[in-house]
């Protein structure tokens, strides 16, 4: 009971932050109809900025969201206004392949700075530390931090979506591209600010996941394809759908948790012999495959 | 006989084009004659394997306008039947070949019922997903030598062995696959005027029209994508034979699958000489650029790095190719 209770508390722990990683993309989907594949490797600019903003300033790697918020928000618009704005008048084929080496070429610029190595936090005043909740579940003081830290986002941005003019006219964009620009609402400039917001949100999860998550310039793609499963349940282009997606897609991702609790209940040799720590992430390419197939639309979606 | 006459039918083509592939075909031919370096040899052989990939992938891809993002699954089925066949049963390439290509086709019918009911994003980023979940098995599977893969000793298989497809020399895998290079070509030949390639032509430019036209738009395509599987899973198949070790990270990873698509789209998509002027650009360029600036300047990356770039640069600012700006300086010339 223990390991069942344990698997899904860290699972909704893990999804609340995985939800965050999928705002961006979401909120980038939704203004824009374009795909970004170079998601993930924002995350992993989120996480070499809380990484080496700690430690080159020597402060804990909690403070340092406002730098990496800031470096997220810059890389959005530095990206829409050199690369993407060029590639929306392109057919689809050519968005996905551009966003791909958009992609390759942050994951290579980092390994050719970086190296390849694995880094992580050592320090700070939440690493190591952990509580005992009762019911024999122990939760890392990192998780915890960053799960009600990212919900704290999660809910800035909501915010800023729903109860702001500015959020107003980038749902008028995302609806109605031509209509908001007889309204007057600058959607070129929508545009650069929704792929600012998608990627500061996303570099905020980075710096917050670096807390328990050693990175290395190849962590980009698992975290591509989380966040793409993501948006595909909660509904491409819909903020709360990326919030509850977000969690069931951190239970699925503790699925060999789940898996040992049963095999241990039943008392099932066969079923201790499968490897399911290996097949951790395949869940979730699973997961996102029989979504789309099923239900298009994803649990919240508007669009088709 | 119908279908050869067509395929061997080349006169659609201004006589520039004929001049130049008749002179390019040549050159291939007669490549090995001359005194060559072994990396050239190889950076040759992969691009005749690049330029297969490309013409799979351009038949559901270019013509028929499906992004399609998962064909390294095929590449490794193709490349694991073969390794796995030979090792365990010691059947010859020229046996499991034609298998490996039924595994694959099957494997691509189950996947591509659901698959093509998809549109768009929705559908390259699941072909993806279908990719890696099959490496991920891989990966885990004791029986395809998990994740270290699989090795063709060359003690156990002693070279030269046309059957078994073990060579010493590279100028024997040349040859081979150089003949599946001039077969392909043909096939797409006839493929761009069969009845399927029109009926693929018209879905991507409407698909509302072409289903109001009575074509069955879901089976032309999974059709399309069975014939673009059987190519990939050929020359998956000789890759096995041809590097001798396979694994997961190398046959199925997610970067072959982008540089099978960026082959056609680099060339242009949806011409028949497309894949082939993109391999040609591309595998040398990737080869060399790895051998000057990874290997001899020590700097890890550099060449992905320009390669990315070339990626974007080509998608924002000329995404029908270099077939397409050919076509460009043609149409300006006629007028």
């Amino acid at each position: 009971m223990d390991i069942l209770v344990g698997s899904i508390f860290a699972g909704l722990l893990i999804g609340m932050i995985l939800a965050l990683v999928a705002l961006g993309l979401t909120i980038i989907f939704g203004v824009m109809d374009i795909v970004n594949f170079a998601h993930g490797e924002f995350l992993m600019i989120g996480m070499y900025t809380g990484l080496l903003t700690a430690q080159g300033l020597g402060i804990d790697p909690v403070f340092t969201l406002p730098v990496a918020a800031l470096v997220g928000f810059l890389l959005g618009i530095i990206c829409y206004f050199g690369f993407i704005k060029f590639l929306i008048r392109g057919p689809m084929v050519a968005q996905l392949l551009g966003t791909f080496g958009l992609m390759l070429f942050l994951r290579n610029l980092a390994l050719l700075i970086f190296g390849s190595e694995d880094r992580a936090v050592h320090s700070g005043i939440l690493v190591g530390k952990s509580f005992d909740v009762g019911m024999g579940i122990i939760v890392p003081a990192t998780k915890l931090a960053a799960a009600g830290l990212s919900v704290a986002a999660f809910f800035g941005v909501w915010l800023l979506m729903n109860r702001t003019k500015i959020g107003m006219a980038l749902t008028a964009t995302a609806l109605d591209a031509q209509g908001a620009r007889y309204m007057g609402i600058p959607t070129e400039r929508m545009n650069a600010l929704a792929w600012g917001i998608g990627g500061a949100s996303v570099t905020i999860a980075g710096a917050l996941l670096v807390n328990f998550w050693s990175v290395n310039p190849f962590i980009g793609l698992l975290f591509t394809m989380i966040a793409f499963a993501i948006v595909a349940l909660g509904g491409f282009g819909s903020i709360p759908g990326a919030f509850f997606a977000g969690l069931v897609v951190g239970i699925i991702t503790e699925i060999p948790g789940f898996w040992d609790f049963f095999s241990y209940t039943f008392d099932a040799d066969w079923m201790m012999n499968v490897p399911m720590t290996s097949f951790k992430y395949m869940w979730v390419y699973v997961a996102y495959f029989v979504i789309v197939v099923l239900r298009p639309r994803g649990l919240f979606g508007w669009k088709q | 006989m119908e279908a050869i006459k067509n395929a061997l039918d080349f006169s659609d083509f201004p006589r520039v084009d004929l001049m130049v592939a008749g002179a390019v075909s040549i050159a291939l031919v007669v490549f090995p004659i001359f005194p060559h370096s072994s990396f050239a040899m190889s950076t040759m052989i992969q691009f005749l394997m690049f330029s297969l990939y490309g013409m799979g992938w351009n038949t559901i891809g270019g013509y028929g306008g499906q992004v399609d993002l998962g064909k390294a699954q095929y590449v490794g089925i193709g490349a694991y039947t073969t390794a796995v066949m030979l090792i365990r049963w010691d059947i010859p390439f020229w046996f499991s070949m034609p298998i490996g290509v039924c595994l694959s086709v099957g494997w691509s019918f189950i996947i591509g019922y659901p698959l093509f009911r998809l549109k768009g994003h929705y559908f390259a980023i699941a072909t993806i997903a279908t990719s890696l979940v099959l490496k991920d098995i891989f990966e885990v599977w004791g029986f395809v030598g998990a994740a270290r893969g699989l090795e063709i000793s060359p003690i156990e298989f002693p070279p030269p062995d046309f059957m078994r497809l073990i060579f010493r020399e590279d100028i024997y895998y040349f040859y081979v696959i150089l003949v599946f290079f001039f077969i392909g070509i043909l096939y797409i030949n006839w493929f761009r005027k069969s009845r399927l390639g029109f009926q693929l032509r018209s879905i991507k430019d409407n698909e509302d029209v072409a289903r109001s036209l009575g074509i069955n738009v879901h089976w032309a395509k999974i059709k399309t994508y069975a014939i673009a599987t059987a190519f990939v899973s050929m020359v998956g198949s000789f890759h096995a034979c041809y590097v001798r070790s396979i694994e997961p990270e190398d046959t199925m990873s997610l970067d072959i699958s982008i540089m099978i698509a960026l082959m056609a789209m680099l060339g242009g998509a949806g011409s028949l000489w497309g894949p082939i002027i993109g391999a040609g650009i591309l595998i040398p360029l990737k080869s060399y650029l790895k051998d000057w600036l990874g290997a001899q300047a020590g700097l890890v990356g550099i060449d992905l790095i320009l390669y990315a770039i070339i990626i974007m640069l080509i998608s924002a600012f000329e995404p029908r190719g270099v077939w397409g700006i050919v076509e460009k300086i043609r149409r300006r010339k006629r007028n």
